[in-house]
């Protein structure tokens, strides 16, 4: 593994670029812990002042210094795509694997909730369950809800890999030498598929990280919890952008594109690792 | 032969049966085959693709799934006497026997290893489980793996890191780990060239003299058959036709088909050109009435279209299938 990714960032741009920004933004959250101020509390600090010594990234027209609040803001943002990610990985990696490996009416029914969810305009399911639950809305509820609606891509893929594993010839031998169902999928098909879900956790990190500060942006959320989309929230609402607090919406916007572009880059990395032409062809060989 | 036999099968049915849109097919793959292996013995089954080779020891493993089914007749071990065939046993006697007793080195065995697992850790899923205890599962099995002459480091190897003649070895390894009495390789040496094919089969013959375990061993190449088997049984369209001491089918086939099986293979010094026989394999959905080799058969007689030939035994260990010959020999 440690050799892995040497090679990595030796020799793969997108992977060493990705992960210098993903390095920016765990440290930004890691800084969080140190906070001077905690995350909160209003007007602990003179309101407006621009980018200076004292609050790096200015201050808000709250009374919050940017940059502090910052630290708590990516570090909830990136929380919850963590755990959205952790747990639509379990709905598709049980799901997709069940329904290749098994096959007939199990995967008929599975696959038909799957597709279900894939047709389902995902927008207005969150604004209305944001307007059902109102103010029993939190985070961790919201990344339930969106763990359960943002697994079915990937769960399709996870069984088409399961589908063409289930042919192998280690897979019959697995059965006739006795192992059960869960002990073939665990055991034999889940280390198969973890490279794929490493890069599809990526993707499903930025999906869920997009749409949770779409929704925060709107109000759509629970905007007390500082994210980043709860900070551009509030400087919305205090028409930052008119009054010239520019720093107020560009510096949350820079660090949520920063780690966007880094997940993104460490996904699209991971792939060519996961992938041998797609590196062969990189090098100027493989079939053309 | 005083031993007495540790498979016996006698007039096995198995066919694929399929039902679409109201239309049945029947593909009888398997037609009324008997014969025995004997405890200790090689046994050859040989035959052109398509012949039911594979469908064959299928069956008697007890691996079918629909649309193949076992039609009728009987595949019964020596270790699991009350059970007609492994295909009708309970999972819990067939989960009992397999590995332990019966091991099976399936067709394309180069696969068998799970590519991401480690060669240990395929060991520990396949024959942890029958051997029960773990305490000196990790001794045994670098012991059994010195056996097949392959160092204990390979345990930690993954199966790309290893040739095709290691991983072949370890597939032999993993397959006779628990010192299983009878042992069914479908064509488990195909894939390698000749120069491994021969260190593989020495080592299979090596293993099954030391563990005393009697092998089923199918393949279409006669070469193998000639190194390897002590007696061998020719197929032809799901049929038996000639069986026999492996040096007698080599000398001395009585069978049509046999007989240009064996006029086929290239003789160091013969100039000589190799004929083939006329047509193709029947298509068994379809199957020739009567002897199902008579369209192609350079002796066939009108009995031949009409009436299946029995296997008559002509000589001791010798058995024939065909009329001609056994008309003659009457």
């Amino acid at each position: 593994m440690g050799a892995i990714l040497k090679d990595l960032l030796k020799y793969n741009i997108e992977f060493r670029v990705g992960s210098m920004l993903i390095a920016i933004v765990l440290v930004m959250s890691a800084l969080s812990f140190v906070s001077p101020y905690p995350p909160s509390d209003t007007f602990v600090v003179a309101p407006d002042a621009p980018p200076s010594a004292a609050h790096w990234f200015g201050t808000t027209s709250r009374g919050q210094d940017v940059f502090w609040q910052l630290t708590f803001a990516i570090r909830n943002t990136l929380a919850f795509g963590v755990l959205v990610a952790m747990l639509s990985r379990v709905l598709s990696l049980s799901i997709g694997l069940l329904a290749g490996y098994k096959g007939g009416w199990i995967d008929r029914i599975l696959m038909s909730v799957n597709d279900t969810f894939i047709v389902i305009p995902l927008f207005p399911i969150l604004i209305l369950f944001y307007f059902v639950l109102r103010d029993s809305m939190s985070t961790l509820l919201l990344a339930v809800i969106m763990a359960c609606l943002g697994w079915a891509y990937d769960a399709r893929l996870i069984r088409s890999v399961a589908m063409s594993l289930k042919a192998r010839e280690f897979t019959q031998v697995s059965i006739y030498s006795g192992m059960t169902t869960r002990e073939i999928l665990v055991r034999e098909h889940l280390p198969y598929v973890m490279p794929i879900v490493f890069s599809t956790t990526m993707n499903n990190m930025n999906w869920s990280i997009g749409l949770e500060v779409t929704l925060a942006v709107l109000g759509f959320m629970d905007i007390n919890s500082p994210t980043i989309g709860g900070m551009l929230y509030w400087a919305n609402q205090h028409t930052a952008v008119v009054a010239g607090i520019w720093w107020w919406i560009a510096f949350p916007i820079a660090l949520v594109v920063a780690a966007f572009v880094g997940l993104f880059l460490l996904a699209v990395s991971m792939n060519e690792y996961i992938d041998p032409r797609s590196r062969l062809a990189r090098m100027g060989g493989g079939a053309r | 032969m005083s031993a007495a036999p540790i498979l016996q099968v006698r007039n096995l049915r198995a066919a694929f049966r399929t039902h679409h849109f109201g239309v049945r097919r029947d593909v009888p793959a398997v037609d009324d085959i008997s014969f025995d292996v004997r405890a200790n013995e090689i046994y050859g089954l040989a035959g052109e693709s398509s012949s039911g080779k594979t469908t064959l020891i299928k069956t008697i493993a007890g691996v079918i799934k629909p649309p193949l089914e076992l039609v009728g007749g009987s595949a019964r071990f020596a270790f699991l006497p009350d059970c007609e065939s492994l295909a009708q046993a309970s999972p819990a006697a067939v989960a009992a026997i397999r590995w332990s007793k019966l091991a099976y080195i399936m067709q394309g065995s180069m696969n068998v290893l799970n590519p991401v697992r480690r060669i240990g850790k395929t060991f520990e899923d396949f024959a942890l489980r029958h051997i029960g205890s773990a305490g000196d599962f990790q001794q045994r099995v670098e012991a059994h793996l010195q056996r097949v002459r392959l160092e204990p480091s390979v345990l930690r190897s993954y199966p790309h890191e290893l040739s095709g003649g290691m991983r072949q070895r370890v597939t032999i390894a993993l397959a006779t780990i628990c010192a299983p009495d009878f042992i069914i390789a479908d064509e488990p040496t195909t894939a390698l060239d000749v120069i491994v094919q021969k260190d593989v089969l020495a080592m299979m013959r090596d293993i099954q003299g030391a563990m005393g375990a009697s092998i089923l061993f199918v393949t279409h190449d006669m070469g193998v058959h000639a190194a390897l088997t002590d007696r061998l049984g020719i197929m032809y369209a799901g049929r038996l036709v000639e069986e026999a001491p492996t040096d007698v089918i080599f000398r001395g086939a009585l069978h049509p088909y046999t007989r240009h099986l064996i006029a086929s293979l290239p003789r160091i010094g013969d100039r000589s050109e190799r004929k083939s026989l006329t047509g193709v394999p029947p298509n068994l959905a379809n199957a020739p009435p009567g002897c199902r080799f008579h369209p192609r058969c350079p002796l066939a007689v009108d009995i031949c279209r009409v009436q299946a030939p029995a296997m008559t035994e002509l000589a001791t260990q010798h058995r024939v299938a065909c009329h001609v010959v056994t008309g003659e020999a009457a």
